[in-house]
């Protein structure tokens, strides 16, 4: 407890005793302001921003209405096909012979090629055969997909060993590019063995592209 | 004429208000804001640029082994999912049809779930620490697979659990085989989903670079 200094003896009469200075009760609480604050924002910041970030991905819905088919010409499609030593190959339309190799680097790589493909199809690609837009009419969900004559199609196909991060990778790469139609697909047996032999294909040629 | 005296004010504020202000502030965020659950199972998710936040969503993890592991955040919804499961599938899997409330309970306070369903009542009656051994040891994940498309059920339980708008996020390692991820997408679609979420974390400089190691970097 705090004591009281009692005055000494007869009362304090002589001029030079020791008299306690009046402080003031106040205190500058501008520091103490400016530490709250700071904390607040840095947990605000930190709260929010803690949010699980994420890309999304529609899968196709399969569908047995012939109406809601729709005829892809060759021309429109580009192959992508990722190995398992994180490399890319591409090639367009049913030309497996023309399997070429390239990486997720920047815009020198696999954007690259999307992006010519991407300008290449509306100018010298025909429309699909039989393409209606059997869309037109429907409610579509949100984040459904509707392509249109003359959009490039690229089919994502992941060899078995191939890295998730690189599904992410190329993904990413549609979204960077604005390729909004693509497909991930198995890969065909014929592709399979010309990425493992290193782009050559034996002596197969490829008919049909298997939706 | 006299003087027009302005009365000399102090120019110090009493900050006492403000400072009870903040610390009220501060108070309520320290209090709202919830810990990052410690997760069970270790990934490494891969990096993007194009991401959006996600809110709201059940959480697959695929870990390097490909086992798949079901995460939902809310304790309520997690016991409403076991009930929407025995409810539906009740008769696929006999083994969960007589759980106890004490096992639903115990079920609901787990964050991720990575148990056969057979094994679910066998799991719910541990205690707390021979769970936690569980979990860190033997968890075998969700099965996946074409013949028992568990992981299936459990998200449409999750579904229903929650009214069906729920997003279905997807949590990689990014060093896995896509394959894995690839097999659980494909049993998802055969429950008739199709709009995935994939977590991923904003691309840093220094993964950008070792995505490209030949070409020493990323352009901006």
């Amino acid at each position: 407890m705090a004591q009281m200094e009692a005055p000494a003896g007869g009362g304090g009469k002589h001029k030079g005793g020791v008299r306690s200075k009046k402080m003031s009760t106040r205190v500058d609480l501008t520091p103490m302001v400016d530490l709250a604050f700071l904390l607040i924002s840095f947990f605000m910041l930190t709260t929010t921003l803690n949010k699980p970030k994420a890309m999304e991905l529609n899968m196709p819905k399969k569908t047995n209405i012939e109406e809601e088919k729709q005829d892809v010409g060759e021309c429109q499609v580009m192959n992508v096909l990722l190995d398992t030593l994180d490399q890319v190959w591409y090639y367009d339309g049913l030309k497996v012979a023309g399997l070429q190799k390239t990486t997720f680097a920047g815009d020198g790589g696999i954007r690259k090629e999307i992006l010519r493909k991407l300008k290449a199809v509306p100018t010298e690609c025909p429309p699909g055969k039989k393409w209606v837009d059997a869309n037109k009419n429907k409610v579509k969900d949100e984040g459904e997909v509707v392509m249109g004559p003359r959009d490039a199609i690229v089919l994502i196909k992941m060899l078995k060993g191939a890295r998730y991060k690189n599904m992410v990778d190329i993904l990413d790469e549609m979204d960077i590019t604005g390729c909004k139609v693509y497909a991930i697909q198995d890969p065909d047996p014929i592709e399979i063995e010309a990425v493992q032999n290193g782009g050559v294909v034996k002596e197969f040629a490829r008919e049909t592209v298997t939706q | 004429m006299p003087k027009v005296k302005i009365p000399r004010k102090s120019t110090i504020v009493d900050m006492t208000a403000m400072c009870d202000v903040s610390f009220l502030l501060l108070t309520f965020f320290i209090l709202t804001a919830k810990f990052k659950p410690q997760s069970i199972v270790a990934v490494d998710v891969p990096t993007a640029r194009t991401t959006r936040p996600v809110d709201n969503a059940i959480t697959i993890t695929v870990n390097k082994e490909g086992k798949a592991f079901i995460s939902v955040k809310e304790k309520s919804t997690r016991y409403a999912m076991l009930e929407k499961l025995v409810e539906f599938s009740g008769d696929h899997y006999p083994g969960i049809k007589d759980l106890t409330q004490t096992q639903k309970e115990f079920f609901s306070l787990s964050d991720t779930w990575g148990t056969p369903i057979g094994q679910t009542k066998q799991v719910t009656s541990l205690n707390g620490l021979e769970f936690k051994k569980y979990q860190e040891e033997q968890m075998a994940g969700i099965p996946y697979d074409s013949t028992s498309n568990e992981l299936g059920d459990w998200v449409m339980a999750a579904r229903y659990a929650t009214g069906g708008d729920i997003k279905i996020a997807i949590k990689g390692d990014k060093d896995s085989d896509v394959e894995y991820v690839k097999q659980v997408i494909k049993r998802l679609t055969e429950k008739d989903i199709h709009r995935f979420v994939l977590i991923t974390s904003l691309a840093a400089g220094g993964d950008a670079a070792e995505a490209a190691p030949a070409e020493g970097g990323e352009p901006k």
